[in-house]
């Protein structure tokens, strides 16, 4: 026991002071390499050829001199200005790179037991891997949900322990298997390859990954373990949903139609996935302050209610999802715009996707007013979190369902 | 006379008030449902249709139709612009003097209602012991002192321009607001349709309920339209080579695709659609009376031809040179499979039902057998409804055509045709009358073929089968093209927003007081904290200060009174 902790003492300084911010300049300088290869590399940013172009030689050496260079630019101030080197924002974002270097190794060991290249067709995409990592994430976060809902009733460390870490590994699990999913496309088809965030199953994978990872965090932080039984079971409901997807045959890795070919793609699409995951956590904190204010009208449940945030914590955590929704959707519909008008000819169509998204920014800015002003109280803006996030279940899905228009890439003519 | 004008005044202040905005962002919501739901900018024939005369009237004059334009929904954005407008007059002056003057000195009153607050009574440390210590623990704070009646006001603050990130989350609105007005009265936004090798220079586009056409100051030359599909028969790329053509001379040729417009004199030309731009046809109609005839019929898509002595006519509405369908049985894995050039027509006649044609160029080949020729035939007039015939015989194997005709009159003119022996002496008679000595290999399948033909072309209504000989395709490209002198202030803004935002929500106001007061005995510290955002990020922030300040004042008084 002692050992353990021991080590999760190093880890824990392996996260802060001049270690944490030298290899946050390394991170710093693999990512601007890779950028500088995309746009000034042999070759130049081919869109469709992205994931190679990392991969080969070339994206090999640009991100390792970046690397490298970081590391030595991030010596080089910590020797210099060794006040700088407690910046508060690399010791924070550090564990995240570090999560999402783990999180690119996992998906290259599993990348090693793809079928032979001769097995691998377009038209029977069974024997790919990643499906079998997709599924095991489904089970991860069910398995999650329901300890998070047991913790709430036999409220044992192990038990919360359980949860979280089965909801690490499902995020683990669903992250790596969408970075094997972008591998396999160029594997069936170099033409075919594209990112995986362009259907409906793809970016659902996305949203329990991003979700997950905002309550973790959140978790970490705040010490809010009793908000998991609500967020991770949302998460559970859309499990649900994408196992469905996969079964009627939407789980399949297609080619990419011309409208989607564009590197706004992999910027617009996992921005928005930002947005919807917060507000679904805002959701979850929301309907968590509902039932705590509902069991506190109804007297008794000492036990149980010991284990809650405070209903003004349960407020705050709320906001804060708000407060990393609304940015980041707001730079997403930006960035849609912008697209748009690469795209379209026109950076707003009034097309039934962006007006929803319209509608939901409107919605969670009314929000945010109505939390400043006077007169507004906890219970409100908890029914306000989760109302908002019906409407953007309906931006998300229920557009591509009942509405036409341009988001609904079926044929361009 | 002063009463209307506080009136007037108050009623413009209250323009700007916090409730006003939450019930205009709400019902802009509300109202921009209205037009997903109901589909924008279609037919007005097809609105009446669907809601009936008295529906259709009223959701016209409410402007329903092209909701995002009507006047009552712009004069909703007007009202919000104005609302936000008041909102920074009233409030931006204040701010600024906020942010100007920050007092140092508290009220003990005010430094009570803190929710973060602590005392520390520290005996035999000096001021100045304290005031280092204070100094190094608040690295990274904007520091003031002042001291008054004895008393040491120390106040620390981070995120003092917080108050930026609102003016300029609500500017940046206003200039995305001004720049969508220019995008509207000043841009332009139409489309063309250019078949290959011919040019066009006048855009169409609604205005109201209205086509209404404009010319471009320059022509636009279609050189050549194509397709480039996947393997599993997906469109894969859409590509238009076209010539710019400015007061008839050529100053510019270069590909569009999707994604990836073409600029000329501040006009964006985008790939947007594409069709067939008129393709030449070529039928042959295989006549069923008797007397093998086959005739050829030259045509183009989008025309009728009319068949002089019969009064039927063909209207060719389409034509696809590929046509990949997936042909493996339901539950088995895909099999894709390009069936070939194809032509969509409409058959009618005296007496006869008008049906939707889909004729193909080559028999139908599955696994490397050829099954003859097929066509699809939808009774409704509607591709869904595309049920296969299959016409037995391979009509591009003119020999099939007479062996049947051999087969037929030799089977008409026996009237024990039923009887399976004599039916299969008549084939063989056929086939020697037409192939002679060099019989043909897989004689069984061609067997097939005729006994199919003989079953199939009695149930056709009409006096021949029209069967696509040839074609030569002509595509036509779908151009948009589109200038927006708003778009840049329509970016300017929203970087502008995200700015704000990131300031607003990130950069949260927190102020920290630290009061000194020197007693007899010891010295007072009383340590209050305040945010205006993000306070669970802030109770750890103060919290972590309060510790680093306890450990450092503590350790203080132990090297002071080592007693």
């Amino acid at each position: 026991m002692t050992a353990v902790s021991a080590q999760l003492m190093s880890l824990e300084t392996m996260n802060q002071g001049k270690i944490a911010f030298v290899r946050f300049y390394a991170y710093l300088g693999l990512i601007a390499g890779l950028a500088g290869l995309a746009y000034f590399g042999p070759g130049g940013y081919g869109g469709e050829t992205d994931l190679l172009l990392f991969l080969s030689l070339d994206g090999i050496s640009w991100g390792g001199i970046g690397a490298v260079a970081g590391l030595a630019v991030g010596a080089a101030i910590s020797m210099l200005k060794p006040e700088w080197s407690d910046s508060k924002s690399a010791s924070n974002l550090v564990p995240w790179l570090d999560g999402a270097l783990l999180m690119i190794l996992l998906a290259a060991v599993m990348a090693l037991f793809e079928p032979n290249q001769a097995l691998i067709s377009y038209e029977n995409q069974a024997n790919l891997i990643s499906g079998r990592i997709v599924m095991t994430m489904n089970m991860l976060f069910l398995f999650s949900a329901v300890s998070y809902i047991a913790y709430l009733f036999a409220p044992a460390a192990f038990i919360g322990q359980l949860a979280t870490w089965s909801a690490w590994a499902g995020v683990y699990a669903g992250g790596s298997a969408l970075l094997l999913r972008w591998y396999e496309s160029y594997l069936i088809s170099e033409e075919i390859g594209h990112a995986p965030v362009s259907n409906l199953y793809e970016v659902f994978i996305l949203l329990f990954c991003i979700t997950s990872i905002i309550y973790l965090g959140m978790e970490r932080r705040y010490q809010a373990k009793a908000l998991g039984a609500f967020v991770m079971t949302l998460v559970s409901a859309g499990v649900f949903f994408g196992i469905w997807l996969d079964s009627v045959g939407q789980g399949d890795i297609k080619p990419l139609v011309p409208a989607l070919q564009s590197y706004w793609m992999k910027i617009h699409v996992p921005m928005n996935f930002i947005g919807y995951g917060s507000f679904a956590v805002a959701c979850g904190a929301g309907t968590a302050y509902l039932f705590r204010h509902w069991l506190e009208g109804r007297g008794g449940y000492t036990r149980l209610l010991e284990l809650f945030p405070t209903l003004d914590q349960l407020d705050q955590l709320a906001y804060k999802a708000v407060a990393i929704g609304f940015p980041a959707f707001t730079l997403a519909t930006i960035l849609g715009a912008a697209w748009a008008a690469e795209a379209w000819g026109g950076y707003w169509s009034w097309d039934p996707k962006e007006t929803w998204a319209l509608i939901v920014w409107l919605v969670y800015g009314a929000y945010l007013h109505a939390r400043i002003s006077h007169g507004w109280h906890g219970k409100t803006l908890a029914w306000w979190a989760v109302a908002a996030f019906l409407v953007t279940l309906f931006c998300f899905i229920g557009v591509n369902m009942y509405l036409s228009g341009l988001h609904s890439y079926g044929q361009l003519a | 006379m002063r009463n209307t004008a506080t009136d007037i005044k108050s009623a413009i202040l209250r323009l700007g008030s916090m409730s006003l905005a939450i019930v205009l962002l709400s019902v802009l919501a509300l109202a921009s449902i209205i037009g997903t739901v109901l589909i924008q900018n279609q037919e007005q024939a097809d609105y009446l249709t669907q809601f009936g005369p008295l529906w259709y009237a009223v959701f016209k004059a409410l402007g329903l139709f092209d909701m995002y334009h009507n006047w009552w929904f712009l004069s909703l954005l007007g009202f919000l612009m104005l609302s936000l407008s008041v909102c920074l007059w009233r409030h931006v002056p204040r701010m600024f003097k906020d942010m100007r003057n920050r007092k140092v000195i508290i009220a003990d009153k005010s430094l009570q209602r803190f929710h973060h607050l602590h005392h520390w009574r520290l005996p035999g440390v000096s001021i100045e012991a304290i005031r280092a210590h204070i100094d190094a623990q608040l690295t990274g704070w904007k520091l003031q002192t002042a001291e008054k009646s004895g008393r040491t006001y120390i106040r620390a603050d981070k995120g003092r321009y917080h108050k930026w990130g609102y003016i300029l989350v609500h500017s940046a609105i206003l200039v995305i607001l001004t720049g969508g007005l220019m995008s509207v009265l000043l841009g332009l936004r139409g489309n063309m349709s250019v078949p290959e090798g011919a040019s066009e220079k006048t855009i169409h586009f609604l205005k109201g309920s209205d086509m209404v056409s404009l010319d471009m100051p320059f022509e636009i030359r279609c050189n050549d339209f194509f397709i480039d599909f996947y393997a599993s028969g997906q469109p894969k790329e859409f590509r238009s080579n076209l010539t710019i053509i400015d007061d008839g001379k050529e100053v510019l040729t270069a590909d569009i695709i999707v994604n990836e417009p073409l600029f000329y004199k501040d006009v964006y030309i985008y790939q947007a659609s594409f069709g067939d731009g008129g393709s030449d046809i070529r039928m042959k109609l295989f006549h069923m009376d008797g007397s093998q005839r086959t005739t050829t019929l030259k045509s183009n898509v989008y025309e009728t031809y009319t068949d002089q002595k019969t009064g039927i006519s063909l209207e060719f509405t389409n034509f696809s040179p590929f046509n990949i369908e997936n042909m493996a049985a339901p539950g088995q894995p895909k099999q894709f499979q390009n069936l070939g050039p194809a032509v969509e027509f409409i058959v009618r006649g005296p007496g006869l039902k008008p049906v939707k044609i889909k004729s193909f160029m080559n028999p139908l080949i599955v696994n490397g057998e050829n099954n003859g020729s097929f066509m699809l035939i939808s009774l409704t007039g509607n591709a869904s409804d595309y049920q296969p015939f299959y016409l037995g015989m391979d009509l591009t194997n003119p020999k099939e055509w007479q062996l049947f005709h051999a087969f037929n009159k030799r089977v008409t003119s026996n009237p024990e045709s039923n009887d399976p022996q004599a039916s299969l002496k008549a084939f063989r008679h056929a086939l020697s009358e037409v192939y002679g000595n060099q019989k043909p290999e897989q004689i069984q399948i061609l067997g097939g073929h005729i006994m199919q033909g003989m079953r199939a072309l009695s149930n056709l209504p009409w006096p021949f089968i029209p069967v696509l000989e040839d074609y030569d395709q002509i595509y036509y490209t779908g151009l948009q093209l589109s200038s927006d002198p708003g778009m840049d202030v329509v970016w300017i803004g929203s970087t502008i927003l995200m700015l704000g935002l990131c300031i607003m929500f990130y950069m949260p106001h927190r102020k920290v007081w630290l009061v000194l007061d020197p007693g007899d005995k010891d010295i007072r510290v009383s340590f209050g904290g305040m945010t205006n955002r993000n306070r669970l990020g802030f109770e750890r922030e103060f919290h972590g200060l309060l510790t680093g300040l306890e450990q450092a004042f503590e350790s203080a008084t132990e090297k002071r009174s080592p007693a």
